[in-house]
Formats: C-alpha cells, sequence, structure tokens
C-alpha cells in the first residue's frame, strides 16, 4: 500500500474531471479532489520529515485551498446568477452571442 | 487490510463525485471521499489534520449542498444503476496500483522528533502569519466583489 500512488490516482481523477465536465459545481468538486490529493502527499511527508513539521504543512496546504475554494464559488455564483446556467459551453456561447452582437452594432 | 479498503473507498467516491448526474449525489459522493480522507489521517497518526478535515470538509459540504440545489442544473435524465455500477467498478479498478504498486525510498529519510506547536510557530511562524494576511484579503475581495455584483444588480 503506496499512499504516494494513491494520491497521484486521486490527482488523475481530479484532472481528467477538470478536463471533461461541463457544470461549474463539477469543475469545483475536481478542484477540491485535486487538492485533497495534495493535502494526502503531506501527510507521507508527516511520516517522513516528522509528524509535528508534516501538520504544520498540511494545514498551511488547508488554509490555502480554503482560500481557492472560497474565490472558485464567489466566481461561480456570479456567473452562475449573470448568465442562468451553469454549464460552460453554455455560458461560453451566450459570451460569443454578446461579442457577435457587439461587433455587428 | 484496512488502508487498503479505505483507498478503495476514497477513489470510488471521487470517481462517483465526479460523473454522478445529480449534483447533490455528487456533493454526497464527495462527503464521502472527505469522511475516507480523514480516516487515513486518523490512522497514520496524523489527528489535527484528520480535524480539519473534518471541519473544512463540513464547510465546503455546507455550502455546496446549498450552492447546488440554487445553481446546478436539473439533469434531463436520472443516472441507471447500470451506469453507477460501471462507476463503482472503474473506481476499484483505478484504486488497485495503490495497492499493489509502491514507490521506495518515500519515508524514513529525516524523520524528526519536533512537536506540532513547535512546528507552527517556531519552524513555520512566519508563514502561518503571511497566510493569515492573505486569507484575510481573499475573503475581503470575495465580500467586496460580492458587494459590488449586488450593488450593480439593483
Amino acid at each position: 500500500m503506496d499512499f504516494v500512488i494513491l494520491s497521484l490516482v486521486m490527482l488523475a481523477v481530479g484532472i481528467y474531471g477538470l478536463l471533461t465536465n461541463r457544470q461549474l459545481l463539477k469543475v469545483f468538486i475536481s478542484v477540491e479532489l485535486i487538492a485533497t490529493a495534495a493535502t494526502l502527499n503531506f501527510v507521507i511527508l508527516a511520516s517522513a520529515a516528522g509528524v509535528g513539521l508534516g501538520e504544520a504543512f498540511l494545514i498551511l496546504a488547508f488554509s490555502t485551498d480554503t482560500a481557492i475554494s472560497g474565490v472558485i464559488l464567489a466566481l461561480l455564483v456570479i456567473v452562475a446568477k449573470k448568465y442562468g446556467t451553469s454549464d460552460i459551453s453554455k455560458i461560453v456561447q451566450l459570451i460569443q452571442d454578446k461579442d457577435e452582437s457587439e461587433v455587428e452594432a | 487490510m484496512i488502508f487498503e479498503i479505505l483507498a478503495v473507498g476514497l477513489i470510488i467516491s471521487a470517481v462517483l463525485a465526479l460523473f454522478l448526474d445529480e449534483v447533490i449525489y455528487s456533493v454526497a459522493a464527495l462527503a464521502g471521499t472527505f469522511f475516507f480522507t480523514a480516516l487515513i489521517y486518523v490512522l497514520n497518526g496524523a489527528i489535527f489534520a484528520a480535524i480539519f478535515q473534518f471541519a473544512v470538509g463540513v464547510g465546503t459540504l455546507a455550502i455546496l449542498f446549498l450552492s447546488g440545489e440554487m445553481l446546478g442544473d436539473k439533469p434531463t435524465k436520472k443516472t441507471s444503476p447500470k451506469r453507477t455500477g460501471a462507476l463503482i467498478g472503474a473506481g476499484a479498478v483505478l484504486s488497485l496500483p495503490a495497492i499493489f504498486l509502491s514507490v521506495s525510498g518515500a519515508t524514513g529519510a529525516a524523520a524528526s522528533n519536533i512537536s506540532f506547536g513547535d512546528a507552527l510557530w517556531n519552524v513555520r511562524g512566519l508563514d502561518v502569519i503571511l497566510q493569515a494576511l492573505v486569507i484575510l484579503t481573499v475573503a475581503l475581495g470575495i465580500a467586496i466583489v460580492l458587494y459590488e455584483k449586488k450593488k450593480g444588480g439593483k
């Protein structure tokens, strides 16, 4: 059993989800999975460099992860309210239509 | 054996969180991911990490449940049991490398017995204060963006 491989698999699943999902909330979940994979690596660091130091790094990683989550959620709410959908393809289409209508005008 | 079970559960719940059609079920699967991760931390002796994982996880999930209900587009069709079974199978297969492969020399290189409090405040003290400042700035930034959006919407 190796936690480095486990966190690599988690990272791969998260990146695959980030690239293939079109829903904003699913994109957010993918980012959370990538962050979880990164923090899982800090547990391995904790066993290698001493539990105290590893956990100190881990808490810094958690705080960064929480800040990222806050920013993503704020942007997500604004975009979803502005365009009335949380589908990335539809949002891109709406932006392109708006640009085209502005150019024509 | 318990680590292997937790690894399989972790990967299966991560796959389900990403690929189930209904957002609410995805969030429930994400809760499972956080739960398994926290259990792995506890079994590794990282109790503080597990507590933080629970705290951060509960906050994230509460917000995701709310925003999932508010913002999530309703799926046109429900996920079939066959697809759910396929996702669980895919998750189980993906967890096999973590069980059977290993990277040598990953642990035990420079073990030290520094305590958590010493590590946090004496070794990483400057980082902790700077990160607190960054998070405060981020929180203020989010509040300003949301306020401007609300003001612009009126």
